[in-house]
């Protein structure tokens, strides 16, 4: 890699970290999946990097208050191989096993990607169907953001200059709910065409909750809601879930490229909103 | 790559086709510009810094007004080049008024990307293009409101 | 004097692991970046970032400013190093004078047009982009069907109808086959740009001796030897004080199979600053100044009996070249010509090619190299005519294939096919994948909706390249094989193997020719101060010409072995077998490690005879050899998203005698991978202003491990009478078999809709736009 000259520093505890974001052309490393190709082709040419991969207290999964905190620097592969992860919230688990090919889930982090806002990354979807929230720390303290108040726009977050997140905080979930996440990759890239991620609790014979995030067809990712409010109180039977999946593109301006046009984006969401629902409705208990 | 949208901006259409032939308005819109510097009739030398997430360019060119009709319509061509690529848009803006306090902005237009930006940013450059034009027409609308 | 004789396995047909393998995966191999040196200093190249643009000012005065910067070179500088070469002539072919950085113009994103040389790799690629550089940009074109219509840009001012060269064969009486036919077909095929993305990107190093006015210039290169003469021209160097070094090589596919003007730019430069300078090629670089593959744009017509016989094959052949040509350019095109019939009986052919310059890259020679478009479109062609005619597309190749008693066949194209048994490869590829039932499974599948598509591909190709009066340079290749004292076998081979595996298998056919262990025996290539004049390796060649050369050097070897065997053995009548002399008489024996030390100890001498066992042999071949196969892939389209699943892959293929079974399957592993890679993903796109919007692995998308079926592959065995080993070659058949295949299975699974032709790559959007405008009809 012939980047232009930067900085770097390693830190190895939080708050020596956060001293070093002061510096206004700094950049986080945290796995650096994207950042790095970035520099690579000088389209990216931070001042100083700050690599946040040597602070252990970012690096955790474990169970809090009826949630499960994941640190932000926790990488794809120990989402994807996690036992706690895949038996409580399999959808995270479901997701990361989807994202770029092992090297870059042994390297890529949840708080990494997220940060990044990439339109078409695979965890938004999952983490909006489960109402994920956002644990954010600055040198002047923390907050906690709803996921869907996290991402603004395309590569734009809710972070403040000096802000990192420090865990994503996701629900434990229990048998009754079944979710599925369903992607075309680009074969490319591997990022996600359109990826949808459906999360679904039964009760009575009714669909009591249904919760559907889509990446890679727009600018942001975003919950399905339209599709979400049809589906609930039926019986989630296929008729049920093709008319709600109908609804998912309804008002979407679609991303168009080389790999796939606005239209049949648009297709593709209501296929995979689709797949997705049907599988989660067949994982539910 | 085609590029083409509707933006309401809160104020009438005279005003706010005045506004959008002002350089200072417009430089204070463009995403990362600070000045808009008279070359000519209607023609002005920009410099632009573009900053989405972790990707950073400058960019050095032009921005020209022409083919205007007002306060219905006018072509905005902007030109600029810098070490990650350079771009050349040329867009049509036609202003249709919505009542006293609301014009709708209809822009349409064609946007040439080249150098590394193209080559390596084909599944970034229709969402970033979007994002930036949102850009302009969000502070343009707070801008035209005050 | 020892009698005891131990027996020698026979090593040739055996799987065995590649001896170059230990080095490669444990990081220990040299390739050209590993080169360091005292003082070395390191390049970065300014390139253009418009397809077509005069140059109006070059301002290097900002670079030089740069601390560690050494030197700045533009054009000026170097417009009397080269040009850059093309080894291909044709009748009225236009050669754009090909500088090794831009004059006053450039013709392609990438094109070179300064050179900034630095301490550290970092400063010059700072010092790069601090050159700046004014172009006035001009209106480019890249589709070559819309450059040769009128009006359009002129790549070069001097040519403005954009065309290069146009071509014409014909055979037997076309006219007369399309007069007297009863149906023809017709169909326009495309054979996109790829991009051949070898893992190992280009780089040189160059170091020259100013005391001894010699250079020494390490390549990642296919054909070291030809480098060198060609570089000299292009330097004013006699070509015996340049040396050619390659080192390791990552991979080529036919792109190193040239001469680069990067690789005279660093030899300039060395020249120039007195110190070693080292380049190596960016991925960014790789893409847009590497030469690219394909890009045909091809109309066919094929005219038949009612019976599906193929009386006569026309084809306009429109071929993308590029701004310029590299070394093969234009005679790319003319190979896809030769193989126009493929495997069957059709004496009536009519080809035109039109060679167009477009704003882009050069094409040149990838992986099959004109040989994949000519088998991607008769192979097209006839499944297009079963479906016109209503036949199997199995039955309709077995009724057209050249017969078995046929050999040698004379074709249209003038080539001789030297063996063959057509019908071989294909029985047992039906056999394989069970083609009856599957034709039943297909029909179940529509009654279900589904679509399930079979596709064959029987496919030929010309392999040993070649006789030298039907190739550019010298058609043979070289081998000098000596015996050491100590009785060790070392083999240096013209050829330059690079990822094929020669290593191993020279080794195998040496050691079982002198009876040695696989372990006694070393095969050295790629530097031209060791090794003896060679061609390299390219167009399957290595084993069936460079390893007939070390054959016949061998031959050599053991007359001069029997002679000191029989001095030794004091008889007149030895005979030398497993790794020793035994005199017939007596059973007596010497092994080659006594015979050896005493032929360069030379204490006696067998009467005319020189001490030592050294031989060295050019050997000419005949003729080209003509490997073919079937190969079959089962592919099912998800009709509502239009993905394409490969459900089965069977490859047979016959490459002639096998050496290694291990490394043939190994090479027809990566040629189909090669091949799914052009028929489903890989595309090279330009916009019309000449960017390479495809520019990365981000937008170019490889073949990827995870996206490749299981690979069922068999063989059938016709050896060539072309050389000793009866070897055909087997570098490229993966990827000239793969592509026909896979478009006639998702053309058969979408055929209830009506579906006769898609061009590749087969996009799931393709393919869905197909679904939906048949939606009707299924």
């Amino acid at each position: 890699m012939i980047a232009q000259d930067f900085e770097y520093s390693a830190p190895t505890n939080l708050k020596d970290a956060l001293g070093l974001l002061a510096r206004e052309d700094t950049k986080v490393l945290a796995g650096g999946m994207s950042l790095i190709p970035l520099m690579k082709l000088r389209l990216a040419a931070p001042g100083q990097l700050v690599d946040i991969g040597r602070i252990a207290d970012l690096n955790f999964i474990h169970e809090e208050g009826g949630t499960l905190r994941i640190g932000a620097t926790t990488t794809h592969y120990q989402v994807e191989s996690s036992p706690l992860i895949r038996s409580r919230c399999p959808l995270l688990a479901e997701a990361a096993s989807h994202i770029g090919d092992i090297q870059v889930r042994n390297m890529g982090t949840i708080g990494g990607s997220i940060a990044h806002a990439d339109p078409a990354a695979d965890y938004p979807a999952s983490l909006l169907a489960l109402e994920a929230r956002v644990s954010l720390v600055s040198s002047k303290g923390k907050r906690d953001l709803p996921i869907a108040d996290f991402f603004v726009d395309t590569f734009t977050t809710a972070l403040e200059p000096g802000e990192i997140i420090q865990a994503v905080i996701v629900p434990l979930e229990d048998q009754s709910v079944g979710t599925s996440y369903q992607k075309m990759l680009q074969p490319a890239s591997g990022f996600a065409i359109v990826g949808v991620a459906a999360r679904i609790r039964k009760s009575g014979g009714k669909i009591a909750m249904a919760r559907v995030g889509v990446t890679g067809l727009t600018g942001k990712p975003y919950r399905a809601t339209a599709v979400e409010k049809a589906l609930e109180g039926t019986a989630g039977s296929p008729p049920d879930i093709q008319k709600a999946a109908a609804l998912v593109a309804g008002g979407v301006d679609a991303n168009s490229d080389l790999h796939a046009s606005a239209d049949y984006r648009k297709h593709l969401a209501r296929v995979y909103t689709m797949r997705a629902l049907a599988i989660a409705a067949s994982r539910t208990a | 790559m085609k590029i083409s949208g509707t933006y309401a901006v809160p104020t009438a259409r005279e005003r706010a086709y005045q506004l959008l032939q002002d350089p200072d308005i417009l430089a204070k819109c463009m995403p990362g510009t600070d000045q808009l510097h008279k070359t000519g009739e209607d023609e002005y030398d920009m410099k632009m810094k573009v900053i989405i997430a972790s990707i950073g360019g400058s960019f050095g060119g032009k921005v020209r007004l022409a083919d205007q009709h007002p306060p219905e319509s006018f072509k905005l061509i902007v030109e600029g080049s810098g070490k990650i690529g350079f771009l050349k848009g040329e867009g049509l803006l036609n202003l249709h008024s919505n009542g006293d306090s609301s014009t709708e902005v209809k822009y349409d237009g064609e946007v040439q990307v080249g150098g590394t930006i193209a080559s390596v940013g084909q599944r970034l450059l229709d969402t970033t293009a979007k994002l930036i034009i949102k850009k302009f027409f969000e502070k343009f609308s707070e801008t035209a409101k005050t | 004097m020892a009698t005891t004789i131990t027996k020698t396995e026979t090593l040739v047909g055996k799987r065995i692991r590649r001896r170059e393998d230990p080095r490669l995966i444990t990081g220990t191999a040299t390739y050209v970046d590993d080169i360091q040196m005292p003082g070395m200093h390191h390049a970065c190249i300014v390139r253009s970032p418009h397809g077509a643009a005069k140059i109006k000012s070059i301002n290097i005065k900002p670079a030089l400013e740069l601390p560690g910067v050494a030197a700045v070179f533009t054009g000026k500088d170097t417009e009397k190093v080269g040009p850059v070469p093309c080894g291909a002539s044709l009748p009225g072919l236009r050669v754009p004078h090909h500088h090794i950085l831009a004059m006053d113009r450039v013709y392609f994103v990438g094109h070179p047009v300064a050179v900034v040389v630095a301490t550290d790799r970092y400063i010059a690629r700072d010092a790069a982009e601090a050159i700046e550089v004014e172009y006035q940009p001009l209106p480019a074109v890249t589709d070559p069907e819309k450059a040769l219509a009128s009006g359009a840009p002129a790549v070069h001012p001097e040519w403005p109808d954009n065309t290069a060269f146009t071509y014409h064969q014909e055979g037997g009486d076309v006219d007369k086959a399309f007069a007297g036919a009863d149906v023809v077909v017709k169909q326009r095929i495309t054979s996109q740009r790829l991009i051949p993305t070898a893992m190992e990107t280009r780089g040189v190093v160059a170091e020259w001796h100013t005391g001894d006015r010699a250079l020494t210039l390490y390549s990642s290169t296919q054909i070291p030897h030809l480098l060198r003469t060609l570089l000299a021209q292009m330097l004013g160097l006699e070509e015996n004080r340049l040396r050619v070094v390659t080192p390791e090589v990552g991979g080529g596919f036919g792109s190193k199979l040239n001469v680069y003007a990067e690789e005279a730019l660093m030899g300039f430069v060395a020249m120039k600053i007195g110190k070693p300078i080292k380049w190596i090629e960016s991925r960014r670089e790789n893409f847009t100044c590497t030469i690219q593959g394909r890009g045909h744009v091809d109309y066919y017509e094929v005219a038949a009996k009612r019976d599906g016989t193929i009386l006569g094959i026309k084809l306009k052949l429109i071929q993308d070249l590029g701004a310029y040509h590299q070394l093969l350019t234009p005679a790319i095109p003319t190979l896809s010509v030769l193989m126009m019939p493929g495997l069957y009986n059709c004496q009536n052919i009519r080809a035109d090619i039109v060679g167009v310059f477009t704003n882009a890259v050069p094409t040149d020679a990838y992986r099959g190299a004109g040989r994949p478009e000519a088998t991607h479109g008769i192979e097209r062609m006839v499944d297009i005519l079963a479906a016109e005619l209503k036949v199997d597309p199995a039955d309709i190749r077995f009724k057209n294939f050249v017969s078995k008693d046929a050999f040698p066949y004379a074709t249209a194209t003038g080539l001789t096919y030297d063996s063959g048994n057509y019908a071989a490869p294909l029985e047992k590829a039906l056999d394989i994948v069970g083609y009856k039932k599957l034709r039943a499974e297909q029909r179940q599948a529509r009654s279900e909706g589904r679509f399930l598509g079979i596709g064959i591909s029987t496919y030929g190709e010309i392999c040993a390249l070649g006789p030298s009066p039907a190739t550019p340079a010298g058609g043979w290749e070289s081998a000098t094989v000596k015996i050491e004292p100590s009785g060790k076998v070392t083999v240096m081979t013209g050829a330059s193997p690079h990822g094929q595996g020669e290593e191993t298998t020279f080794a195998q056919i040496a050691a079982d020719e002198l009876g040695v262990g696989i372990d006694d025996v070393l095969v050295v290539h790629g530097d031209t101060a060791v090794v003896q004049y060679g061609i390299g390796t390219f167009g399957s060649r290595a084993t069936a010409v460079g390893g007939a050369a070390m054959y016949y050097a061998i031959q050599e070897l053991k007359e001069k072995i029997k002679k000191y065997g029989a001095m030794l053995l004091e008889s007149d009548d030895v005979s030398f077998s497993n790794g020793a002399c035994v005199d017939n008489k007596t059973g007596k024996s010497v092994p080659l490690a006594q015979i050896a030390a005493a032929s360069y100890r030379a204490m006696k001498l067998p009467p005319n005879t020189e001490p030592g066992l050294v031989a060295t042999y050019f050997w000419e071949p005949p003729n080209f050899t003509f490997p073919f196969g079937a190969h079959i892939v089962v592919t099912e389209v998800d009709r509502d998203t239009g993905a394409i699943t490969l459900k089965r892959y069977v490859a047979v293929d016959d490459c002639g005698k096998l050496i290694n079974p291990l490394l043939v399957e190994g090479q027809v592993h990566g040629g189909v991978v090669q091949g799914l890679g052009q028929a489903l993903w890989e595309q090279a796109v330009y916009d019309d202003t000449g960017q390479l919007i495809t520019g990365e692995l981000m937008d170019y998308a490889l073949p990827k491990a995870s996206n490749i079926p299981w690979i069922e592959t068999s063989h059938t065995v016709t050896p060539s009478p072309v050389n000793p080993l009866g070897v055909k070659g087997v570098g490229e058949a993966g990827t000239i078999g793969c592509s026909p295949a896979v478009v006639n299975s998702v053309v058969d699974a979408l055929s209830p809709l009506g579906v006769r032709h898609i061009d590749m790559p087969l996009t799931p959007e393709k393919i869905w736009n197909l679904v939906q405008a048949g939606g009707g009809k299924a």
